[in-house]
């Protein structure tokens, strides 16, 4: 293969990276407080590529506003999700929990079902981003390049919240010791919904890049990517916020390389996800930056 | 003949930090043998890495004669050696009779398919089962409850629940981590007529962690103190109890005990 | 009650059960049949599931593929290498596939024994972890038998899927095979074997210390659970006569999910009483998806609809009647007894 080829796979694989680690970081978080593996979380990519939809072919609003104004609803709709589905059961097993998850899931995806239909609808991504340039033999699309821009900007963004705030502080610290952040008189309920709202904005933000990337747009388009992106959460060490983004990368980087290199497993390619996963459960199950297990 | 029980230079770290470090104890069958010290000091650290739960970064652990160092949990069980825990471990949803039943599913001998399709072997072996474990009930006293849930009984007796659970897969070798806590002075007397009534009848050997200090020198032969996961006494009670640097230990700035 | 005479009770029930079969394979509508088969059908899926799911205490995502597994086995084996001629154009299949053909019975036996055979080999990593890995990796699995069917085009047929099978399914096939799993599971569950999966599922550190191995009791659950889900898709598959990897999507797994916690996690009374609502419920809110008439009015169908109503019904459940409808206890004869002596006690005057 040539090299220029692999350049345009390289330059494919973090973009695809790039969405994965976004939504990922989602997972992982509301995973480090609550111990839960929300589900739902993939959905919000529908919701926001819906959202922005709407407000542009709707609302008439241009999409420099309609697209963050989607991300702020998302990320609104996120401690919702919360609030509605796994409040109430902050006490019960976590099988119940789960199964609330996933329940908010179907719903979600059949209510848009229900109410938008499942003719996929075109998404009006602005030209800027599709436009396709030529650098000698590779043809690069703008939203490729900007995609992990925005995402290594967004990324540092959290870590600076997580890391340099109070807030940040207290989630760090509920998400090392639940019982106890609770005793020190800090209001977990806010915590919570913080954890939700950051984390679902991130996978509203690589909603609104996927819609761009794939601008065919139906209830269930949330559904392969977010399993994919806790996959990636699992794989960097589900908890940590940069092995989120690292697992990210990583799988996308192999999703398109073991493409470009072995076509004939093309179709195998979201199984791959999942068997990669499986490699890992068995022989590092704690992830890229967990600690290893020590028994 | 030698002892059943040996721990030899057993060490457990954590990353770094030494949370038993450097522990030897033989322990001769039927003996009762405490183990105590202050809070944090590694005593359940010691029970967890003797029945498997977590495996020592150094030294090993013989009973009767065979290694037992890396086996898991449900091998050493197999092998003779039984549990209680700090924290009441029952099978809450469960009744007090199928909590010790349980006991007896690694020695069942008749296997899923017989279960499966009825057959009169396995009815043979549950009605075994059954009365083995109505026996182990009503040597603690707890034959009335039977059919009661766990989660039900009061913390007396749920503590009584979890040795008799213990004692239904037949040890040879007890372990008891706390089994006074939280009981009351006339509980704990009935506690350690129990404990001295099942040493005397099956001559098992008991090793017991406790705090409340009455409670230790009352009912063991033997004690050994640990401070900071290291061995710093062991000997009978009055020798333990005049120590020099056993009194330091609990009084010199760690969490001191009871009694 | 004593146990002959319990005995007499459930083959007394049995008689009337297959009693009332006779009725509606006689006189009963080919609708009124077909729904009875998927009763049954997803009577056996459900009490499998819950093995699992209920009494081990896993959150086994994954049973979808099992279902495939069967389907695809028992397809595979019944059909005459004419009809495999038939389907398999873009892709022969391969040897041995494109000349065996055996029995019914043999091919549903093998259904079972296949997917127990998968079930043995994933246990091994699947058996590592607890917990949410463990939803993560058997769901990983049901997706991965899923592609797999859609991609080995020599094997499967691939996503063309294979058509034209025999309607071998019958009600006594179903209900038999739904009765035999009930009784068989149900046996387990209440022997010292199910006593230990208990066991696990309440405490699996305590379990370990009382002597259970939870690889091994839990790796027999799997392969009980994985023979009886194989051997309803290889009802299943002769009940509708087209199979397609479609068919065995996560939407089944839900579905199973629905039944078991609607019914009650851990009770096989309550897997079939889900099995039984979620069959019928499904048929009877099929309206809901089809244009109505009212009067003047006509009310366009909704699809999608259906899965929103059993999404809120699941969620309702999970948050509100936390244990389903039978919680974890079984309604047996002596409950039954029990149940009569008080409402006797109600009725004789003080």
């Amino acid at each position: 293969m040539s090299l220029t080829l692999l350049l345009q796979q390289l330059i494919n694989g973090v973009s695809l990276g790039s969405l994965y680690a976004l939504i990922a970081i989602g997972y992982t978080m509301v995973y480090g407080i609550l111990r839960l593996i929300n589900f739902a979380h993939g959905d919000l990519l529908m919701v926001t590529a819906y959202a922005a939809m709407y407000g542009v072919l709707l609302f008439s609003l241009p999409w420099f506003v309609s697209f963050p104004l989607a991300v702020i609803a998302t990320g609104a709709i996120g401690i919702l999700l919360d609030r509605a589905a796994y409040k109430p059961l902050r006490q019960a097993p976590r099988i119940s929990l789960l199964i609330s998850a996933i329940g908010a899931s179907f719903l979600m995806e059949n209510l848009a079902l229900v109410f938008i239909g499942g003719v996929p609808k075109p998404f009006p991504r602005p030209d800027f981003f599709g436009y396709v340039f030529k650098v000698g033999d590779l043809h690069i699309m703008v939203l490729t390049i900007y995609s992990p821009i925005i995402t290594l900007l967004l990324v540092l963004g959290l870590l600076y919240i997580v890391f340099k705030t109070r807030a940040g502080m207290a989630m760090r610290a509920a998400s090392r010791d639940f019982e106890t952040t609770r005793l020190m008189g800090i209001n977990l309920d806010r915590i919570i919904a913080l954890t939700f709202l950051l984390g679902s904005s991130l996978a509203a933000a690589s909603g609104i890049m996927w819609a761009m990337k794939y601008p065919q747009i139906n209830p269930f388009m949330g559904v392969i990517p977010g399993l994919k992106a806790f996959i990636a959460a699992v794989i960097g060490g589900i908890g940590n916020i940069v092995g989120a983004v690292l697992g990210g990368f990583l799988l996308g980087l192999c999703e398109i390389l073991i493409v470009a290199l072995l076509p004939s497993l093309a179709e195998y390619r979201d199984a791959f996800a999942f068997l990669l996963l499986i490699g890992v459960l068995l022989f590092r199950p704690t992830g890229i930056m967990g600690e290893p297990l020590i028994e | 003949m030698s002892p059943p029980f040996e721990m030899r230079h057993v060490t457990r770290e954590f990353g770094g930090l030494k949370a038993v470090s450097d522990f030897s104890i033989t322990l001769e069958r039927g003996e009762l043998t405490g183990l105590i010290g202050p809070n944090g000091a590694g005593k359940t650290t010691v029970f967890n890495m003797i029945t498997g739960m977590l495996r020592p970064t150094a030294g090993d652990i013989t009973w009767n004669g065979e290694n037992i160092t890396r086996l898991p949990s449900h091998m050493i069980t197999a092998r003779g050696i039984a549990r209680t825990f700090q924290n009441i471990k029952l099978f809450s949803d469960m009744s007090v009779l199928e909590n010790v039943m349980v006991s007896c599913h690694y020695s069942i001998h008749s296997s899923f398919l017989a279960a499966m399709l009825g057959l009169p072997k396995h009815g043979r072996e549950e009605k075994r089962i059954r009365k083995h474990s109505l026996k182990h009930l009503e040597e603690a006293g707890l034959a009335p409850l039977a059919y009661e849930k766990a989660q039900n009984l009061p913390y007396g007796l749920q503590r009584k629940l979890e040795i008799a659970r213990a004692l239904a897969t037949e040890p040879g070798m007890l372990l008891l981590d706390e089994p006074a806590a939280g009981m009351n002075p006339m509980e704990k007397m009935e506690l350690a007529a129990f404990i001295r009534r099942i040493r005397e009848k099956s001559g098992i050997t008991i090793f017991l962690i406790e705090h409340d200090m009455k409670f230790v020198m009352n009912i063991c032969e033997r004690i050994k103190v640990i401070n900071y996961g290291q061995s710093i006494a062991e000997g009978a009670p009055d020798k333990i109890r005049s120590d020099p640097e056993v009194i330091s230990a609990y009084l010199g700035g760690a969490s001191h005990a009871q009694g | 009650m004593s146990e002959k005479l319990k005995f007499r009770f459930n083959v007394a029930s049995l008689i009337l059960l297959f009693g009332v079969l006779f009725l509606f394979s006689r006189y009963g509508s080919g609708y009124q049949v077909r729904i009875l088969n998927n009763i049954a059908i997803f009577i056996t899926m459900a009490v499998s599931y819950n093995l699992i799911n209920g009494v081990c205490g896993l959150l086994h995502l994954g049973p979808n593929g099992f279902i495939a597994i069967g389907a695809y086995t028992s397809a595979l084996l019944s059909m005459t290498p004419a009809e495999k001629q038939i389907n398999f154009i873009l892709d022969h299949a391969i040897w041995p596939i494109d000349v065996i053909q055996v029995p019914f019975v043999v091919s549903l036996i093998a259904a079972g024994v296949v997917a127990a055979c998968f079930a043995f080999l994933i246990s091994f990593p699947v058996l590592r972890v607890r917990g949410d890995y463990l939803a993560i990796v058997t769901l990983g699995f049901g997706e991965v038998v899923r592609v797999l069917c859609n991609a080995a085009q020599s094997v499967t047929n691939g996503p063309l899927g294979l058509k034209g099978l025999y309607p071998h399914t019958n009600l006594w096939w179903s209900w038999g095979v739904a009765a035999l799993a009930v009784v068989v599971i149900q046996r387990l569950i209440n022997s010292n074997y199910g006593l230990a999966m208990k066991a696990i599922r309440e405490d699996e550190t305590a379990a370990r210390a009382m002597g259970v191995d939870p690889f091994r009791r839990l790796m027999l659950a799997f392969l009980v659970s994985a023979f009886f889900s194989g051997i309803a898709g290889g009802l299943l598959a002769h009940l509708i006569t087209t199979i397609s990897p479609g068919l065995f999507t996560f939407l089944l797994t839900f579905n199973l999910l629905i039944m078991i916690v609607v019914g009650g996690l851990g009770s096989t009374t309550g897997a079939v009483i889900g099995a039984v609502l979620f069959a019928w419920g499904g048929e009877a809110l099929r309206i809901v998806e089809q244009p109505m008439e009212i009067g003047p009015l006509t009310i366009p169908g909704i699809p999608g609809m259906r899965m929103v109503i059993f999404s809120l019904i699941l969620m309702l459940v999970i948050l509100f009647l936390r244990k389903g409808i039978m919680g974890r206890s079984e309604i047996s004869w002596n409950s039954v007894e029990s149940m009569l002596a008080v409402w006797r006690r109600t009725q004789t005057p003080p």
